[in-house]
Order: structure tokens, then sequence, then C-alpha cells
């Protein structure tokens, strides 16, 4: 039989209908899989053959593609299949899709534009665990033993923290962009050349955007403004970032924008740079008052909330707190501003620089400790330019199912599970190589482009982060204790995580990479996990994992936090908490849930003293919890079933409060978040219970 | 009587008086315990008690009670009897 006999047309990709022909089957495996002509054509007879016996009149190029793969299987050419597979999606899948929310990231809305990331996620995900990754570090992704943490995003680097000074310098001439921008004149044009560049960063990276030191690199515009005028700028930077669900997938921008109430030491004597990119004559430590003035504004807006008085969910304000800030006049004040604001809305996030760190911090918990190098660039801030390449976080209460109780087996399998990480940051790594490569003709050419001698993304200076998920889980297996529960766990959890630094350390230098530490958001991993070890080590995981097995809402506790539902003091966890901070150099965070509780500002305050002085806690946030009604536009303090307005009781409501490192609503958690949420020990009786409706 | 807890690190220049002070102490039966900061049981002991500099001495009583400490100096060995005994 030849080809030209057979009358049968073909549903070709390329969204046509042609006539058969085989010889298509023998050229695409030749070109794409390399196997040699005689294989090749024998497959495509085959092929043909078994198309020519089913007697159809119509077939589709993915479903002659999957007959040929199921041919070199046939022959154990699994490589070769690998190479020839087609990447997609079924019906049902995408019909669901679309018709149904993405539960994976709460930051992503439900529309056709979130629909589309997400089918592009699904593809770049398969194409990164069948291409990018090699076999065993795909596996150990797949049966859970590691997360590697936006797949989807496997041609981006992670996330990226920068400096105003950039776009301040240089303007917005951005590779194939349609027009340039010089340098701003006008604080306003400066803010909307923030907010743009901040929208082509998200379409480079996976993740969130920082900005270092936000409100003094802008003070040199703010000159001779009335503070009327400043609100209005400050109320513009919060709007334009909370409202920029237009973006990638309708996904806002994560920004953290970091603060200062003093001038850091780093930043005093550095040139500043004013309208027009033109250096001022002063340095950014003469600017101190406007700093001040704009920072204050800003969270002034940050307490008004928006404009039905609910809190921003982006930008996030860190607020640096120094040794330098308790010495700067105006510090208590400034410190009880921003504190009510924590206690109303919770949008303040408090970063501890001690002693000389000094940090840049972004991704919820992911800082930079800038070091001597860095410290030099401060004097030129437009190269401050750092990133993390990927993300890799640890399962550890799997490590500890499988040592059975044994301290060695123990850390030999972490230690095993850790160089897997590594294995996995130097594949992407090598991947994201290749991309950069193609300087700004390439895909990532934002990262390539070259305004000050080296391109925008440094990538010698890069970072490769390794989390890890439920420690506590994995002291409580190994010990028969959870960490809160004596010295003891918790020296030995402290042990895992000094077991984890110092191969760091290690790697660092045999390999020369930047290998560090991070406690991983894992908004979703915490409950991969629980569930995955539910299935393969049940019955005692049925045991370990914390929420509700029967509603299946599941989690581990996350990264080395203690047990979110146990009663105790919050200065106690804070303290406890942060006892592992030091060890995670990519930084951390302590969460103080409120529920309906409303702290005054001096008791936050005093509680952000405390944890300065007598902690070694990296970051705390204060977390109240919020019922928004649809219906008469309320927004009340605690979360409802109903609105709490006897007015108007209406059912249509959302609760919103933080789910990890943002504000987001509820509606859109995971299982496994919504089991957190449930359990989370609120700490009413340390803070009292003021109920009022926050727009009342 | 109170318990000295020394932390140290193989590389660090001031280190080698502060194993002196532990043979030492030894030698007057002082119970000792030492921490290399290079391995996991020691670096987790020396994260515990919030050690940034090397070495550093640490001296409790039974109940864990802080009688004193140096952190980054090697004392000397009549400034630690006297406070291993003095409690």
């Amino acid at each position: 039989m030849e080809t030209t006999d057979i009358n049968l047309f073909v549903r070709t990709s390329e969204e046509t209908i042609s006539d058969w022909n085989r010889s298509r089957i023998t050229d695409a495996l030749i070109r794409e899989t390399y196997i040699d002509y005689d294989t090749a054509n024998e497959i495509s007879k085959e092929v043909e053959r078994m198309i020519w016996k089913s007697e159809v009149k119509m077939v589709t190029a993915p479903l002659i593609r999957e007959l040929v793969n199921a041919k070199l299987i046939e022959r154990g050419l699994e490589n070769e299949r690998k190479k020839h597979t087609r990447l997609g999606m079924p019906m049902y899948d995408v019909d669901s899709l679309i018709l149904h929310p993405n539960k994976e990231n709460a930051n992503v809305p439900h529309g056709p534009e979130a629909t589309n990331l997400t089918l592009a996620e699904n593809i770049k995900k398969e194409y990164a665990l069948l291409s990018v990754f090699s076999q065993d570090v795909a596996d150990a992704h797949m049966n859970g033993d590691i997360h590697l943490h936006d797949l989807g995003f496997i041609d981006r680097p992670y996330c990226s923290g920068q400096s105003l000074e950039y776009i301040k310098k240089f303007g917005l001439n951005l590779p194939h962009s349609l027009s340039m921008a010089k340098p701003a004149k006008h604080p306003e044009v400066l803010l909307a050349h923030l907010v743009k560049f901040a929208a082509a960063l998200q379409s480079n990276f996976a993740g969130a955007i920082g900005w270092d030191a936000i409100n003094i690199f802008f003070a040199p515009y703010l000159e001779g403004m009335s503070d009327g005028d400043v609100k209005q700028l400050a109320q513009m930077l919060i709007f334009e970032f909370s409202q920029q669900a237009v973006a990638r997938g309708g996904q806002a921008i994560f920004s953290d924008i970091n603060l200062y109430w003093e001038i850091p030491k780093h930043f005093v004597d550095t040139p500043a740079i004013g309208p027009s990119g033109q250096f001022t004559g002063k340095t950014y430590g003469e600017y101190e008052k406007e700093a001040q003035r704009f920072v204050w504004k800003l969270f002034e807006v940050f307490k008004e909330g928006d404009g039905a008085g609910r809190p921003f969910f982006f930008p996030k304000p860190l607020v640096h707190i120094t040794e330098k800030f308790f010495k700067t006049d105006g510090y208590m004040d400034f410190l009880n501003h921003i504190s009510d604001v924590a206690s109303d809305k919770g949008n303040t996030y408090f970063v501890f620089d001690r002693g000389e760190t000094a940090k840049i911090s972004e991704c919820c918990r992911l800082s930079f400790k800038l070091e001597a190098h860095d410290l030099l660039d401060a004097k030129q801030p437009w190269r401050m330019r750092y990133c993390a390449l990927q993300n890799v976080s640890i399962n550890l209460p799997r490590v500890a199912y499988l040592a059975h109780g044994d301290d060695t087996k123990l850390l030999s399998l972490l230690t095993e599970k850790f160089v897997l990480t590594v294995k996995a940051h130097k594949e992407k790594r090598s991947f994201l190589e290749k991309l950069l490569s193609l300087g700004e003709d390439g895909p990532l050419s934002l990262l390539t482009m070259n305004r000050d001698g080296m391109p925008y993304l440094r990538f010698n200076l890069a970072s490769h982060l390794v989390g890890m998920v439920g420690l506590n889980e994995m002291v409580q297996i190994h010990t028969g204790e959870e960490m809160h529960e004596s010295k003891k766990a918790l020296k030995f959890g402290l042990k895992i995580i000094a077991h984890m630094n110092l191969i760091t350390e290690k790697i660092r230098t045999q390999d020369g990479m930047k290998i560090v530490l991070e406690q991983t958001p894992a908004e979703s991993t915490s409950y991969r996990f629980a569930k995955l070890d539910l299935h393969h080590f049940s019955p005692a995981s049925g045991r370990i994992v914390k929420g509700d097995i029967s509603t299946g809402e599941v989690y581990y506790t996350n990264s080395t936090h203690l047990n979110v539902k146990t009663h105790m003091n919050p200065i106690e966890r804070v303290t406890n908490e942060g006892i592992f901070h030091p060890l995670i150099e990519a930084g951390s965070i302590s969460h103080v849930w409120l529920g309906e509780s409303q702290p005054t500002k001096e008791a936050i305050a005093d509680f952000v003293i405390k944890t300065f002085k007598y902690t070694s806690n990296d970051q705390i946030a204060f977390s109240p919890e919020f019922t928004i009604c649809n219906k008469c536009g309320k927004t009340s303090r605690g979360l409802h079933e109903i609105c709490p307005s006897s007015t108007c009781n209406s059912p249509d409501v959302d609760g919103i409060t933080r789910i990890t490192g943002y504000f987001t609503k509820i509606s859109a958690w995971n299982k496994g978040k919504l089991g957190e949420l449930k359990d989370r020990y609120r700490n009413a009786e340390f803070f009292g219970g003021q109920k009022k409706a926050v727009n009342e | 009587m109170g318990i000295v807890k020394i932390f140290y690190k193989d590389d660090c220049p001031m280190c080698p008086s502060a194993k002196n002070l532990q043979k030492s102490l030894k030698e007057n039966n002082v119970g000792v315990e030492s921490y290399n900061v290079g391995t996991a049981e020691g670096l987790a002991e020396a994260t515990f008690y919030g050690v940034m500099a090397l070495p550093t001495v640490v001296i409790e009583d039974e109940m864990e009670n802080s009688l004193g400490e140096w952190r980054g100096n090697v004392p000397k060995m009549e400034e630690v009897l006297n406070v291993v005994h003095g409690s």
C-alpha cells in the first residue's frame, strides 16, 4: 500500500486539514529524536497500518504522535519517546480550568487572562520536568521529596530586588519597547516609570519584585511640594500597585516596598539623583526630612485603606528597624504610626536589621544581606540589583518517616535531598544561562539590557534558595515531641537547620554557587507534601499531618514555624521562632495572628521594640481578619458567615486575611491553607478582643 | 556549682586559648562542655545561645540560668573559677 492510496485527512497543529503523508512521521522522528532513518521509516509504516485498519477518515496530529510514541515504547526507546512527546492538557482539564478558579496561588484571579496564564504554566511545567531537569530531580519533585517552585515560570528567574535609582538615572528605555522615556523630571512621571518598569519586571521574573528604600530615593523629587501633594503622590503609588490587575494573567504585581525612617548608614553619603537623572549636589543623608514626610504619608494611606476601607493587598510595606532607627528624631511617633496601621489593617512588616546588617527584603520573607562589595555599590545604588534564580523546598517530614528514628540516617537522607536540590539549581541555572546568552534578541532581553556596563541581571551575584517545609512535624516524627513541647525538641529542630546551613557553606566553597536557606512561603507546598505523605506513609502520617483529614484540609507547619494551633504567648512564639532565624540567611518571618483583636498602637510598638532588643527574630507581621460585605460594602473586623451589620446580614461576604506573606480573599485559598486558618491561635488572651467595623 | 560552655571553631585565631582554658578547667574539676560550631550539634547550640562571636564562654547554673558570659574573648581562669564557685 502506498501513502497516496489512503483516503485520510489529518487535522494538523497549524489549524489546517491535510492529506495523509506518512513521510511526515519519519521526518519528525529524525528531526526530533535523532533515530536512524530505517527505524523511523518502519515506525511510520506500522502507524500507517494501524490507522488504515481502524478505517477512520479523519485523525488529529496529537493522536498520530501518541501512536508513534506507543511504537517507540514497544522498541524500548524511552528517551526518544520523551523527546517526541507532545505537551498539553486534556479537554476535561481545560474545560475545568476555564470554568473554575485556580487555587494554587491565591494571587491569581479568575478570568480569561488568568486562564491563559495557567494554561501556559501547565505546558511550561511539563516542559521543565521533561526537558530542563534530569529524571531524578523531576521524579523527586513528582513524588514529593522536594518541590521545585514556580515550574510554570521555568524560563525566568525567581525574584528580583532593585532600587528606583536605575530608572531615575537611565529613564525607561527597555529593549524592543515602542518608545523610550528620558529620566523623569517630575515625581508623578517617576511614579509612572516605576509602575511600568515593575510590570516589565513581573513579565521576566516568576515572583516578587522588591524596591529598596523607596521613600529615600523619591525624596529629591519632593522638595518644595506641599504635604497635601506628597499625600497625593503616596496615594497614587499605593493605588497604582494595588490595582495592577491588568498585568500578567490579571495578577497584581507582587510588590514589596522597603522603607526607612532614618537614612541607613550605607546611603548617608551617597550622592542623590534628582529630576532629569541629574545629581543634585547633595547626599541622601541631607534628604532625611523629605524621606520621612513621604513614608509618613504612605502609612496614612495604608491606614485609610482602599475606597471601601479595606486593607491594600499590595504593595507590601517593609519597614526596616535598625540600631540607628532608635537614635533618629521622631522614631517613637513613627513607630506608633506604623503600629497603628499594623493593628488596624495589618499591612506593616517590621524587618529587623540588627548590628551592621543591611538588607533588601522581598517575596514574603526573602532578603538579600548586603556584603562588603554591595555596600560599595551603595554609592551608586542603580547597581544594586539582586535576584534569586530558583526556589526548591525539601519535604522534611518525609525524611523523618524514612529514617525510622535513626539519627545518622536522618541526617544522611537530609544531605541526600539537599544535594538533589543543588542539582536542580545547577540545571535551572544552566537553562537560564542559555536563554540569557541570546542577549537582547533572546526571550530575556530585558534582563540582558546593558545601561551601566553590565547586564541588568547580575547573574554572578544570583542566589539559589533552598527552603524547608514541616520542620515541626519532622521533629515530632523523629523525637515524639513537637518543637513547642520541650527544649530538647526545639534544639533538635535547630540541629536540623544547622546541618542544612553547614551544607550551604560547604557548597558555596566547593562549587562557588550562592546557595542560601530561605523560609519558603509554601502557600501550596505545605498542603501538597502533607497530602502526598498521607498517601505514601499512612497510617503514621495520619497522626502527624495537621488540619482535618476528614475534609482533606491537611497541611504541614510552614518552614521552621511552631505549631500554629498551640496557645502560646506571642512574645514566646516570636522569641522561640526567632532562634532559627540567624541560620536562615535569605530571610524569615514570624506571624502574630490577631483575628478580631485590635491591640493599641502602643502595645504593638512595645512588642516590636522588645522583639528587636531581646530576640534574634528577623521579621514580624501582625495579621488581623476582615469580612467584607459585597451587598452593603461594609468591612468588619473578624471572619463572619454573614455581614455583621444589623441592617444587612447578607450572606454575600468575603473573608480577608494573610495567607502566607500577603493578604487575600479566603475564597481563593487552597484546602491546606483553609485547614491552617481554622487552627490558627489568634492571641486573643494576649491582645484582648476589641471589635468594631473598620469603616464605621 | 556552675557549668561552663565553650564555643569555638577550628580556624578561629583566638580559639586555641579557649581550648587551653577548657583543659585547665577540667584539671580543676570544673564541668565543661565544648561545642565546635563547624558541626551541626555545635552550631545548633551556639545559635540557641545567640553566639555571634568566637570564642564564647558561657557559665550557667544547674537550672540553666546564666551566671556569666564572655563573647568574642577568653576570660582568665580565675575569673571563671570565681563565677563557677560563687554560684
